[in-house]
């Protein structure tokens, strides 16, 4: 058997579980986009640090929040996933656990640069016709960072898609399955086959979500601030 | 020549003074961890309807004064009063959608378009969508930009002088009674900037505002304020009067300094000719006698043509006009750029009006006094 007729013969299955695979993805950058945009705006405001200290200061810790938030990503995957087990148990759940926690940072960082770009006088216009600070956030500061804050998922959601993988050691359905199934039986054509194409799975879902990307990014950048 | 020549005047021709459009009464500011104050009990009372320019050098607490009225800094101590109303408490968001805001930078929306940058104001206030779109192509209009072809631009789109015609639009959007610039003009070229100041003269003429207006620039101070406030270092008052005064009689040695040597220059833009005693001119009747005064002849619509004799010249020199509703300014001008002695003064349908000579200009324009 040929890896094409392997490929002629599993691709319904292999399309499934790109399917799972990227709905997994799919959640997880969701999720983290959420977190990220919550904390993000937090770290921004300085809400973590008591209004006394002095700029510096505040400034200080908004750094170090944003570089202790990095540090997520230094956790060998191996050794969070195993960690979650303990909490969330086996299956998807436990990969999408494990990728929110990996794609806060990359979003949270863009966050956070993209509203420390919004230029401060745009800001004071702002204050100066009475906009509060809510409708600020949402009506010009959001909108302004939205092109920093997309770049930003984008690099999340490539880095998730590679670690997602891990998960097959966990019970993670989808391509995460496919990949420890094909190591398991490496020796055989089948096993081989199996890793190439969940290999090739992956690259697919990278370029699904560039297009995804591609069209939310036309449609939800305001006209004013397109490139 | 008669002295009764008065001055510009604010109070003049209003019963019983104007109202009081803002009033600071007593402000101060200190900002955290500095020693001195930037604003120190400052009081002044700005008149309904006039534009007050707040000059001084740099770090005089021009800014801050500003940005306290509509509260973007908060006092540290003493009161403002907005039309009556103490806002010194009020809701701060609330205030400011009472107040207009325009800014050196502009600081356009740059997501939203011409249209929706002008509306913004009006779209919290609840307005509904008819009156919005008519009230910012009326701004529009008000401010020399066609509708039609800016409306849905975004301000990427805009030359800096376009931007800010848009950014005071913005701040009269919802025509509030009281307009705070910040150096509005401070970062346009000079050319675009003097026909910014001329259209923004002439927009006052129309919507009547009462306009709080920081400046660096005397020439502007002069030209555009009812009133000039001159700071000193320390964020203190020096003087607030009329840009006459200020020029003519400065408060203190600070005042008088800052003024400078081109005050007298300045001053005579500030003098309208046609509240000017202009000297007689007397019309060629045909050979008559004309004492001391220029004769000129006219042409077949009645307009001088060329003057037959002038006072104190063997040839008279070339005729040269100015319109009566200039300055002394212009007047100066015209006989510089001519190289005569006097200038004929027309009205609107080119009659003669009189003239102003050299001589009287050096000589008896100091001795002009306000009108009792
Ligand atoms: N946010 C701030 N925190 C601390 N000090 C400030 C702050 N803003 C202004 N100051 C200080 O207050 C003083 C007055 O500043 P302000 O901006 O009002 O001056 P200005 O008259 O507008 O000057 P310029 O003509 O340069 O614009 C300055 O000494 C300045 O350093
Ligand atoms: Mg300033």
């Amino acid at each position: 058997m040929t890896f094409l007729d392997y490929l002629s013969q599993e691709w319904v299955e292999l399309v499934i579980l790109g399917r799972i695979s990227f709905l997994i993805v799919l959640y997880a950058v969701l999720a983290a986009t959420a977190v990220s945009v919550l904390v993000g705006i937090a770290l921004y405001t300085n809400r973590f640090t008591p209004e006394s200290w002095s700029r510096t200061a505040r400034k200080g810790s908004q750094d170090t929040l944003l570089v202790a938030s990095a540090l997520a990503l230094t956790v060998p995957s191996l050794a969070l996933f195993g960690l979650l087990q303990k909490w969330v148990g086996l299956g998807a759940t436990i990969t999408i656990a494990a990728l929110v926690i990996y794609g806060i940072y990359p979003i949270l960082r863009n966050v956070v640069a993209g509203l420390n770009a919004v230029d401060p006088a745009v800001l004071e216009a702002a204050k100066g016709v009475g906009m509060g600070a809510v409708r600020r956030m949402i009506r010009v500061q959001l909108p302004l960072a939205w092109p920093v804050i997309l770049s930003g998922l984008r690099v999340a959601t490539l880095i998730l898609i590679a670690i997602h993988v891990v998960g097959g050691a966990f019970g993670t359905p989808g391509y995460p399955d496919l990949l420890v199934d094909g190591l398991a039986g490496y020796g055989t054509p089948g096993g081989l086959y199996a890793v190439v194409s969940a290999v090739i799975g992956c690259v697919v879902i990278a370029l699904v979500f560039e297009l995804v990307f591609l069209l939310v990014k036309r449609l939800t950048t305001p006209r004013g601030i397109r490139v | 020549m008669s002295e009764a020549v008065d001055s510009v005047s604010v109070d003049e021709g209003r019963g019983g003074g104007p109202r009081t459009m803002i009033s600071l009464q007593q402000v101060s500011k200190t900002y955290p961890k500095a020693e001195a104050p930037a604003v120190r009990e400052l009081t002044m009372d700005v008149p309904e309807g006039d534009i007050v320019m707040l000059i001084g050098p740099s770090g005089c607490g021009k800014t801050t004064t500003l940005k306290m009225m509509n509260r973007l800094i908060e006092p540290t101590g003493g009161r403002i009063v907005l039309d009556g109303d103490d806002v010194t408490d009020v809701n701060a968001d609330e205030l400011r959608r009472r107040i207009g805001y325009v800014i050196q930078q502009v600081g356009l929306f740059p997501h939203l378009t011409i249209a929706a940058n002008i509306a913004v104001v009006p779209k919290m206030l609840g307005w509904d969508r008819n009156r919005t779109a008519k009230r910012v192509d009326e701004l529009l209009h008000l401010v020399g930009m066609e509708p039609g072809q800016y409306r849905d631009r975004y301000p990427r789109q805009l030359s800096g002088g376009q931007a800010q015609r848009v950014g005071v639009a913005r701040g009269l959007a919802a025509d509030p009674p009281l307009m705070l610039m910040d150096e509005p003009f401070g970062a346009i070229d000079p050319i675009t900037r003097e026909r910014l100041q001329d259209e923004f003269a002439g927009l006052q003429q129309q919507v009547r505002k009462t306009i709080c207006f920081v400046t660096h620039d005397l020439t502007e101070a002069v030209k555009l304020g009812d009133k000039i406030a001159v700071f000193g270092p320390g964020g203190t008052l020096e003087q607030y009067d009329t840009p006459d005064e200020v020029l003519t009689r400065p408060a203190n040695e600070f005042v008088a300094e800052f003024v400078g040597s081109g005050a007298a220059v300045r001053r005579l833009s500030l003098l309208e000719l046609a509240r000017l005693e202009l000297d007689e001119v007397v019309i060629s009747t045909g050979g008559a006698p004309a004492g001391n005064h220029p004769v000129v002849a006219l042409d077949d619509a009645g307009r001088p043509e060329r003057w037959l004799s002038v006072p104190g010249t063997d040839q008279p020199p070339p005729l040269v006009t100015v319109p009566l509703t200039g300055t002394v300014y212009d007047a100066v001008d015209v006989m510089l750029d001519a190289g005569v002695p006097l200038v004929a003064v027309v009205d609107g349908d080119g009659e003669s009006r009189g003239a102003l000579r050299w001589q009287t200009l050096i000589g008896d324009l100091r001795a002009k006094r306000r009108r009792p």
